[in-house]
């Protein structure tokens, strides 16, 4: 019995393969027939730039070389002000250049991030501290969603009926114009700001279905205890809410890693801005854009990873 | 507030209760319980007397009436509900154990958190409840690993676990497989021999007869009829509680 079964299964892990050969095949195809020069020995290179540190110049001023080339002296234009530079591996100006501040003088010799790192490290920046803002928002939101008091109640709903009935890029270009400039906040405040209070609303609605999915004997029974609301709460129905909530919850976060993106609209550079700016350098749009969806779900596979190891545990306990 | 003690612990005028879709549930009840005794609620289904039982701990409200605990008026605006519920254990039909915590851990977690009383001494007292009712080697165990009659029984160790003056039973046999009904009844038997004041609602006419004070006769949600309960299975005086008597004992 168990071994025609064991056959069928392999004939479909070999469908499965096979369609995947063919899209992929395809793909291919399809970009031979078209007039682009793939270029994916030049990706790298935007990924860690072994180009090393800039060293830029202070003020506007003039440069002198020593004679042996590894010292570089700055002197002010208007004013007294000297600085030297060595131990850098390449000079980009020459001797009595005038130069103004903020050129680049020279690079120190070794590996950075390059550019599509730098913009991963802002998504993944921007997304985890949003991430836990969301949380507590969702969480505040989503026990008033739940509450008797009406005042608690309408003012969740009106959040969460606001915030999931506009678009998030709208809501982004509020926060950065509108709100941003009254409470004097950097881009990456209102970045923030805007992907907590859009998360946090649908993270809201997962709560309160968590929180409604406990079954209703279960509040009574605590209170019969002589338990308050919030000891009922946060005793008996938050940790049995917690492990219906957390697998709708990570699909939230993924999507908050990915609705990330439209941060870019704002003087941000995370990951897709970076792409740009990547693609308006290189023209190779095709090797930038497939190489930052690579990163994306390398974001959002660690993530879904790691919470399907805290599922194992939780339910292990 | 201080809790005196008076011979009657529970006592309800004239309570009565709209649902709000209409239903009356409660028609002018009246009811007295004195400590010790031992009432048992009968009638069919519907007839409000689960829903009685439930405005003596306030988890039903009620529309009309007066309903006093102890010397405490429960449904007044000023009435410390939480303090009242520690005096008051309930039994539900359907256990209502918290699934995520140990047998112990569910007797232990009020006294802890509500009476705020030292760990050492809760753990002592619910170590003894569970092997009071019989479960002294499932303290480490989830509901889920328990059947229904040990849940059951978890369930009146963690309500006795508040040290109440008094026990509500709601249909506590009822979600039973027969063959676990006995050994709840059992707990309940040597509950009410150690002179605890008990309302139970229940369908066991047998348990009613050998274990209750008094029994009262519910239906459309009026009080219909009450005795002592040799009288009561014996000679009902009234024409609806015999036709009631008559379709159970068919059965």
């Amino acid at each position: 019995m168990k071994k025609p079964v064991d056959h069928m299964r392999w004939l479909w892990h070999g469908v499965y393969a096979l369609v995947i050969l063919a899209l992929g095949a395809s793909l291919y195809f399809a970009s031979k027939r078209i007039d682009y020069s793939w270029r994916w020995e030049r990706l790298p290179e935007y990924v860690i730039s072994t180009e090393g540190e800039e060293i830029r110049a202070p003020f506007d001023g003039f440069v002198e070389l020593s004679a042996d080339g590894k010292t570089l002296t700055m002197t002010e234009m208007k004013g007294a002000g000297r600085e030297s530079y060595s131990g850098f591996s390449k000079v980009l100006v020459g001797q009595g250049d005038l130069v103004f501040q903020n050129d680049v003088l020279a690079r120190k010799p070794g590996m950075r991030p390059g550019p599509l790192l730098v913009g991963l490290w802002l998504t993944l920046k921007i997304s985890a501290i949003s991430l836990v803002f969301a949380l507590a928002l969702g969480l505040i939101a989503g026990l008033g969603r739940v509450a008797s008091n009406p005042a608690a109640r309408n003012l969740a709903t009106t959040y969460v009926e606001i915030i999931r009935g506009t678009p998030l890029l709208v809501q982004i270009f509020i926060f950065y114009f509108f709100i941003g400039t009254v409470l004097q906040l950097s881009a990456f405040a209102a970045g923030v700001a805007a992907l907590s209070v859009f998360t946090g609303a649908y993270v809201a609605e997962i709560v309160r279905a968590g929180i409604e999915g406990v079954a209703r004997g279960q509040m009574e029974a605590a209170r019969s205890l002589g338990m308050n609301y919030p000891q009922a709460m946060r005793y008996v129905i938050m940790p049995q809410a917690l492990r219906r909530i957390l697998p709708p919850l990570t699909g939230q976060f993924i999507n908050l890693i990915k609705d990330s993106s439209l941060v870019s609209v704002m003087a941000l550079t995370d990951l897709t801005k970076a792409g740009r700016e990547v693609v308006s350098s290189t023209f190779s749009p095709f090797e930038v854009w497939f190489a930052v969806a690579a990163m994306y779900l390398l974001l959002t596979g660690s993530l879904s990873l790691l919470v399907r190891r805290l599922e194992k545990r939780l339910a292990h306990d | 507030m201080t809790d005196r003690k008076p011979q009657i612990l529970i006592e309800a005028r004239a309570v009565s209760k709209q649902f709000a879709n209409g239903t009356q549930a409660l028609k002018q009840v009246s009811l007295t319980v004195e400590r010790g005794e031992v009432l048992c609620i009968i009638g069919p289904s519907g007839s409000g007397k689960s829903t009685l039982l439930r405005t003596l701990n306030a988890l039903e409200e009620i529309s009309e009436g007066d309903i006093q605990v102890n010397g405490h008026s429960v449904h007044s605006s000023g009435a410390d509900l939480n303090r009242l519920r520690t005096q008051v254990g309930m039994v539900f039909q359907q256990f209502n154990l918290f699934p995520h915590m140990t047998a112990l851990e569910n007797v232990m977690l009020a006294p802890l958190k509500v009476l705020k009383q030292p760990e050492a001494e809760v753990r002592a007292r619910a170590e003894q409840l569970l092997a009071k009712v019989g479960l002294a080697e499932k303290a480490h165990s989830h509901p889920a690993q328990l059947s229904g009659g040990q849940q059951q029984r978890v369930a009146i160790a963690r309500a006795l676990a508040m040290q109440p003056s008094i026990m509500l039973f709601d249909e506590p046999t009822s979600a039973l497989d027969p063959e676990m009904v006995g050994e709840v009844l059992e707990v309940m038997r040597a509950l009410a021999q150690e002179g605890m004041t008990m309302c139970i609602v229940t369908h066991e006419m047998g348990f009613a007869r050998a274990v209750a004070h008094r029994v009262l006769f519910m239906d459309h949600g009026e009080m219909v009829y009450q005795d002592a309960p040799a009288a009561f299975f014996d000679a009902p005086r009234n024409e609806r509680l015999r036709t009631f008597l008559g379709q159970v004992l068919k059965n």
